[in-house]
């Protein structure tokens, strides 16, 4: 796990609101007089906060999806409360105020291990990320997407994967795409037929919370190194309201979400 | 007709600024606000913090805290609770680790204590008076701690409990000690008079609101704690009757004024309520920058208003006058 650049505040201006379907949306921002997130890792997240006024007080975390040198950097979302309800109306040159990028994300692939990447939900955009970077080195065939969804309108961005030469093991609750049921089933297949070739795999994890338990557990159970991104809700995003505890084994009962995560090793993570 | 102030404005950069807390002397009235604001060093990413005026530390102990189970905050209408459980580093690891980099800045930092207990709070002061000379000026007692052991609400409720812990604290060091008062009191003025007997050098008004807030869809509360403390705009009425009740009641007590603090007018009208510094807390997660958009802020307002001074309007504000008696012509 890696941080690069530092985080800075600045105001950015909302480009492109483009709607995926699905209640997804993509929100691309660009930096004024010069804002720029600079580098990010795969996980690390942006703290976002509309013009809400004085009724809505603290900003909403979003993984970074992609971000250029120019100041330019995008998020996926869905309406879920009230500022996620703002944020996806945001019409094209409403103003936020933006820190980041915050957090450690995930690390890159070593090119010896195959990284298995486990989506669901709005949990995409750090293995979209991650799978963006592997590309961009020529590795790409060191990654596979297991993605799972409600049905097929919640699966976004697929296409991206395709074009990067990533493979992508999909499966749907409805069976509309792919398999029928959770990705945590061919999930688990997956580690057995790995163990049987001896093959090196780690997963690397971002979704809905239920999910991410999931995966711990399989990660645990066939001892494969596993790297959950986690959500907590947050009021500062950088280590200063202490808010944001994540239940961990060790010296210290918590670690934070937003400082010493967002990924964490499932191992380390003290869940039941 | 209420007779209100002329209001030609002035030159944002002729307005003054300067403030005193008893005898210390501040060039703005704007800190940032224990728990709000960690130890300071995560914000350097963000501003410059030597343009504050000083900032509170988060509440220190004298030994390690792990603070509580989560979830731990959650918001609420132009507001947020939180039950952190008073996690911190430990008087020792403050002064080895943290006070350094705040001794760097130079500007006035306030250490927040607190103690689990009277004996507590006292080893605490004596602790901390170490840092005497080494970049503390202040110490804040926070009495208001609603998460610690048995007998810790007396701290804050009960004025004689006050008076006798702030003695003891006063008497093992040289530092001032502002003892920063809870809200959830009926009569906040005999808490302030209780401490301010004892030897504190000021009060800071106020901490948290007891609140609550509940997920009906898990039928649970939304913080794990049940109760936390409410902050943010949605306390701020309350933070400024108190502030006028104590500035009132007490017209020597020093006041350092917080509670809703998100731009220059708030804080303006915290000053008039008759504080003479201000802390911004919640408004840091909007915006880690948040303390000196309230100064940028407060220096134009003020101008506007045609306000050269912040002396000249600390507890500034008059009751309205009395309505025009009533003529009834049948009677
Ligand atoms: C590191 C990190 C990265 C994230 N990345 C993304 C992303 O890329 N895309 C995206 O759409 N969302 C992402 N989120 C989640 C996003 O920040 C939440 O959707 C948001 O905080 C909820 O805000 P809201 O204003 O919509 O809901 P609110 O109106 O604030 O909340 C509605 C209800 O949801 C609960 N709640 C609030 N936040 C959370 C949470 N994080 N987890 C569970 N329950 C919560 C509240 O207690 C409340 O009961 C991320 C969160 C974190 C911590
Ligand atoms: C997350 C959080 C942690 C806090 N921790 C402390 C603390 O350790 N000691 C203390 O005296 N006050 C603490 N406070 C109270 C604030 O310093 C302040 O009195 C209160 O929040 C009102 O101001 P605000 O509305 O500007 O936040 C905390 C507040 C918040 C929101
Ligand atoms: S969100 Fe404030 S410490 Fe993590």
């Amino acid at each position: 796990m890696t941080a690069l650049a530092l985080p800075s505040q600045f105001s950015a201006r909302v480009d492109v609101n483009r709607s995926l379907g699905g209640g997804y949306v993509v929100l691309e921002f660009s930096g004024v007089s010069g804002g720029a997130l600079g580098e990010v890792v795969a996980g690390q997240f942006v703290m976002l906060r509309g013009e809400w006024g004085r009724e809505l007080l603290n900003p909403r975390a979003f993984s970074v999806l992609w971000s250029e040198p120019d100041g330019r950097f995008a998020v996926l979302l869905k309406a879920y409360g009230q500022g996620t309800s703002r944020l996806v109306a945001s019409p094209v040159g409403a103003r936020v105020t933006v820190t980041g990028p915050l957090g450690r994300g995930f690390r890159p692939t070593d090119g010896a291990v195959t990284q298995l990447l486990v989506a669901g939900g709005v949990g995409l955009p750090p293995l979209h990320l991650q799978a963006r970077q592997a590309s961009a080195r020529g590795q790409a065939a060191r990654l596979e997407l297991f993605y799972g969804g409600r049905d097929r309108d919640d699966l976004v961005l697929l296409g991206d994967f395709e074009a990067w030469g990533v493979r992508s093991v999909l499966a749907t609750e409805d069976g509309s795409v792919g398999a029928r049921g959770f990705v945590t089933a061919p999930l688990e297949q997956r580690l057995v037929d790995a163990r049987a070739a001896g093959e090196a795999v780690e997963i690397l994890s971002c979704g809905p919370t239920p999910m991410l338990a999931a995966v711990r557990h399989i990660g645990l159970r066939h001892d494969v190194p596993t790297w959950l991104c986690l959500e907590e809700e947050m009021a500062c995003g950088f280590g200063v309201c202490l808010g944001c505890a994540v239940p961990v084994h060790g010296a210290r009962p918590y670690q934070y979400c937003c400082s010493d995560g967002p990924v964490f090793e499932a191992k380390q993570v003290r869940w039941p | 007709m209420t007779a209100i102030p002329r209001t030609t404005a002035i030159d944002p950069a002729s307005v003054d600024l300067r403030t005193r807390l008893g005898k210390l002397e501040l060039p703005h009235p704007i800190l940032a606000a224990s728990g709000c604001f960690a130890y300071g060093q995560q914000f350097a990413d963000f501003m410059d913090l030597r343009r504050l005026a000083g900032l509170s530390t988060k509440g220190i102990s004298p030994k390690p805290r792990f603070g509580n189970p989560l979830p731990r905050i959650c918001e609420t209408s132009s507001g947020m609770l939180n039950s952190i459980g008073l996690e911190n580093v430990g008087a020792e690891a403050f002064l080895a680790e943290k006070l350094p980099f705040l001794a760097e800045l130079g500007i006035s930092v306030w250490v927040n204590f607190f103690g689990e207990d009277f004996a507590s709070y006292v080893e605490c002061a004596r602790l901390l008076e170490a840092g005497r000379g080494h970049g503390i000026d202040v110490l804040e007692m926070n009495i208001s701690c609603p998460n610690i052991k048995k007998g810790g609400i007396e701290f804050g409720t009960v004025p004689e409990v006050a008076h006798r812990l702030t003695r003891a604290c006063v008497e093992v060091t040289d530092l001032p000690i502002v003892v920063k008062l809870t809200p959830n009191v009926a009569d906040v003025v005999a808490m302030a008079d209780a401490v301010a007997q004892a030897g504190a050098a000021g009060v800071s008004l106020i901490n948290t609101l007891t609140g609550m807030a509940i997920d009906v869809r898990t039928r649970r509360p939304r913080i794990a704690t049940m109760y936390g403390g409410l902050s943010g705009p949605a306390i701020k009425p309350v933070a400024l009757r108190m502030v006028h009740q104590v500035a009132t009641a007490l017209p020597q007590l020093p006041i350092c004024g917080m509670g809703g603090i998100l731009g220059g007018e708030d804080a303006l009208e915290f000053i008039m309520a008759g504080a003479c510094c201000v802390q911004v807390g919640t408004a840091n997660f909007a915006r880690p920058d948040a303390a000196l958009v309230v100064l940028d802020e407060l220096r134009a307002r003020m101008a506007d208003l045609g306000i050269g001074s912040v002396s000249e309007v600390v507890g500034c504000i008059r009751p309205l006058p009395p309505e025009a008696p009533r003529v009834d012509p049948a009677g």
